[in-house]
């Protein structure tokens, strides 16, 4: 493959050549600019690239990831999830609830009795499948565009959360003091690398996302997902049961942004009506930035991770600089739009 | 045909439900605007209001402006149409008078009493309406009381406090939004009153962890004061910043307690402020929040400043009372609390709290 494509090269003209060069350097752009920002970061402050900054840039982004690949398959079917980060807030809340510490003086039921984890993480995973599957219900039923639906069902679940949050006697406070065995469960470590510890999520997300990679590229499921999203009707006529399908994916994502809403409650340890707060246009940016475009019907696991891993990068990168945060959200808008304008280049020229 | 079954099932429920939610509706006489149902502090104000205007008899109805001025003093502008007889307002925007000029002019003409709490307006504001009072703190005291319980805890520790022995403390400082009052002073105050402190006992001033950055804080870009972005900081601190290069943070000053919480969630991740004989940074916060004492309790952080959400909603309790009783006045019965000479701003106090 790799001599082909040297042959090739070698077997152009000079033009042909500055052209291939060109379109090498434009799609490949966001990669050299990535480059480019560790190599400079790295340069003004050297311990960007310690160990302790690699594991937080890596657990950071771990943490981020759930959702965006939940939203991911939303925006594959050209449609988007406004109510995921509402989603990640009420789900958190739950899984804090469920998991306080039975001696903290503000417990939200005091009579309740430590759960299992993993029952909570079952029950969470099935809030947010449930919650999920009203929006694919209403998008596939009704014939709505899932923004519109979204839009409703983020309401709707903020509403939720505040009533929950009133609940017990927890009158409004922001849900802390959890068990140890859950925080540990998440937080807790059982490897470092250069005598840092790597936090137990990473892992979980690590499987996740290797489950996820499965589905999507493996499954008739993920190939129906492309084919809807690329072409509804198509799908439909070759025997794709489109509706089933909608409403499997924003399934799937609910169930994701629950694995991110649990992650988050013990990773955060205080849980309140903020949590979650524009958590999906963070998604969102990722997944564009990774090559998942609105077009629908294309994207790739590894684009999303780099979507995410990117806009992390800004973050950490940013604050090692000691820029003012006011730029941050000048350059996350800058890179959204060159990196969504390269995409629809690319997809341009293919068509 | 299936379409419509559904489209028939989702109508009769949402018909059926706002009979529900309308179950019990009566007019009420007080309404409270809040700037936001997800803050904490808020939250605990709004509990105990809800709960002493129930047992006095006085029907109420809580407003969530969810953060936006505009949806406020539309709220507003309802209300008072809908026949209000107090308005009590947590305003939004506090960076200007406009909006709460605005919401003056909208009590003003439909002559009701109307009172601001927690988030200040200017002294111009409140005069411009015989009707109008504050209830509030004063926005410099959180800091001042922070600043002076941060310079007691290092002059009593300090030598365990600097970790890496150069002489100096090194801090973190979280702020909770940009362009907000209260974050401003407690930003600013905390340092200046350890620092004061510090210089008079003859010791250098705090040194913010990285000089690169000139604002001398780090703060929530969602505007939140959120623990989520505290903790995302916090996370990247320390991977710079640890006792592996010899400059680990030596003490972290939060805006506000879940900011603390946040950061403390982060600490514990590399093995600090885990309670029993782990090593501790000195962590301190504002608002003294359940969880909060707690941590405190635990040995998990270092102080808290107090907000006292009872005295807050019994101040406001008693001034909707007073509107609502033809025979008395607006501040009958407030000397209770500390006032401002000169303008009707009814202060309650701040306290320290150290478990």
């Amino acid at each position: 493959m790799k001599i082909k494509i040297i042959e090739k090269f070698k077997a152009m003209d000079k033009r042909e050549r500055r052209i291939y060069c060109r379109e090498l350097l434009i799609n490949n752009s966001l990669y050299i600019f990535l480059v480019a920002a560790i190599v400079l970061i790295q340069c003004v402050n050297p311990r960007f690239l310690s160990w302790p900054s690699i594991i937080n840039i890596i657990s950071l982004s771990a943490a981020n990831l759930p959702i965006a690949l939940g939203i991911a398959g939303a925006i594959i079917l050209t449609g988007t999830d406004l109510s995921a980060g509402r989603i990640v807030g009420l789900v958190a809340c739950v899984s804090a609830a469920l998991l306080q510490s039975s001696s903290y003086a503000g417990k939200m039921f005091p009579g309740l009795n430590t759960l299992p984890i993993f029952v909570v993480f079952l029950i969470v995973i099935a809030i947010g499948a449930l919650i999920g599957f009203v929006n694919g219900f209403c998008t596939a039923t009704f014939h709505l565009h899932p923004f519109i639906v979204t839009l409703s069902t983020q309401l709707i679940v903020y509403g939720a959360l505040l009533l929950f949050l009133m609940t017990g006697n927890n009158n409004g406070q922001s849900l802390s003091g959890l068990d140890p065995s859950f925080t540990n469960f998440i937080k807790g470590s059982v490897l470092s690398l250069g005598g840092t510890p790597i936090p137990n999520y990473v892992f979980y997300v690590l499987i996740l996302t290797a489950i996820m990679w499965v589905v999507w590229n493996k499954t008739t499921f993920g190939k129906n997902m492309f084919a809807v999203g690329s072409n509804p009707d198509a799908a439909n006529v070759s025997g794709v049961n489109v509706k089933r399908v909608i409403i499997l994916v924003f399934m799937l994502a609910g169930a994701l942004y629950g694995m991110t809403g649990f992650i988050e409650a013990a990773r955060i340890g205080s849980n309140s009506a903020a949590t979650g707060l524009n958590y999906e246009l963070d998604a969102i940016a990722a997944c564009v930035i990774g090559g998942v475009s609105f077009v629908g019907g294309t994207g790739k696991i590894s684009g999303v991770i780099l979507g995410v891993v990117l806009l992390r990068l800004i973050f950490v990168g940013l604050t090692f600089l000691g820029i003012d945060a006011n730029m941050q959200y000048i350059i996350k808008g800058l890179i959204i739009l060159i990196a969504c304008a390269i995409d629809m280049r690319k997809y341009l020229v293919r068509r | 045909m299936k379409f419509r079954v559904w489209a028939i099932v989702l109508a009769c429920a949402l018909f059926l439900g706002s009979f529900v939610a309308c179950g019990k509706r009566q007019d009420a006489d007080v309404h409270i605007f809040y700037y936001t149902f997800s803050d904490t502090y808020v939250s605990s104000v709004r509990d105990t209001l809800d709960r002493t205007l129930e047992e006095k008899g006085i029907s109420h109805q809580d407003y969530d402006a969810n953060g936006n001025q505009t949806t406020q003093t539309e709220q507003i502008r309802t209300a008072v149409t809908q026949g209000a007889k107090v308005l009590l307002v947590n305003i939004v925007n506090t960076g200007s008078d406009d909006a709460a000029s605005e919401i003056v002019g909208l009590a003003k003409d439909a002559g009701i009493p109307l009172v601001f709490f927690n988030r200040e307006v200017s002294n111009a504001v409140i005069q411009s309406y015989d009707n109008c009072a504050f209830v509030g703190t004063h926005a410099d005291e959180a800091g001042k009381l922070q600043g002076e319980m941060i310079g007691e805890y290092l002059l009593e520790h300090y030598g365990s406090t600097d970790l890496n022995g150069d002489g100096k403390i090194s801090y973190v400082l979280f702020k909770g939004e940009e362009g907000n009052n209260e974050a401003i002073f407690r930003t600013k105050y905390s340092v200046e009153k350890a620092n004061e402190m510090l210089l008079a006992a003859e010791k250098p001033a705090l040194r913010f962890y990285d000089a690169a950055n000139t604002n001398g804080y780090l703060v929530d870009q969602n505007g939140q004061w959120s623990s989520a972005a505290a903790n995302d900081y916090m996370n990247t601190v320390l991977a710079s910043y640890n006792s592996n290069g010899n400059n680990m943070i030596e003490l972290v000053i939060c805006n506000n307690d879940s900011m603390a919480e946040g950061a403390i969630s982060a600490l514990n991740a590399a093995g600090y402020n885990k309670g029993g004989d782990s090593p501790a940074i000195p962590v301190f916060g504002v608002d003294a929040t359940e969880a909060a004492k707690t941590l405190i309790r635990d040995g998990k952080m270092a102080g808290t400043v107090q907000q006292d959400a009872a005295g807050m909603a019994n101040a406001l309790a008693l001034l909707s009372e007073n509107s609502l009783d033809g025979s008395k006045n607006l501040m009958d019965g407030t000397d209770v609390f500390p006032v401002d000479e000169n303008v009707r701003k009814l202060r309650i106090p701040y306290g320290k709290y150290r478990g």
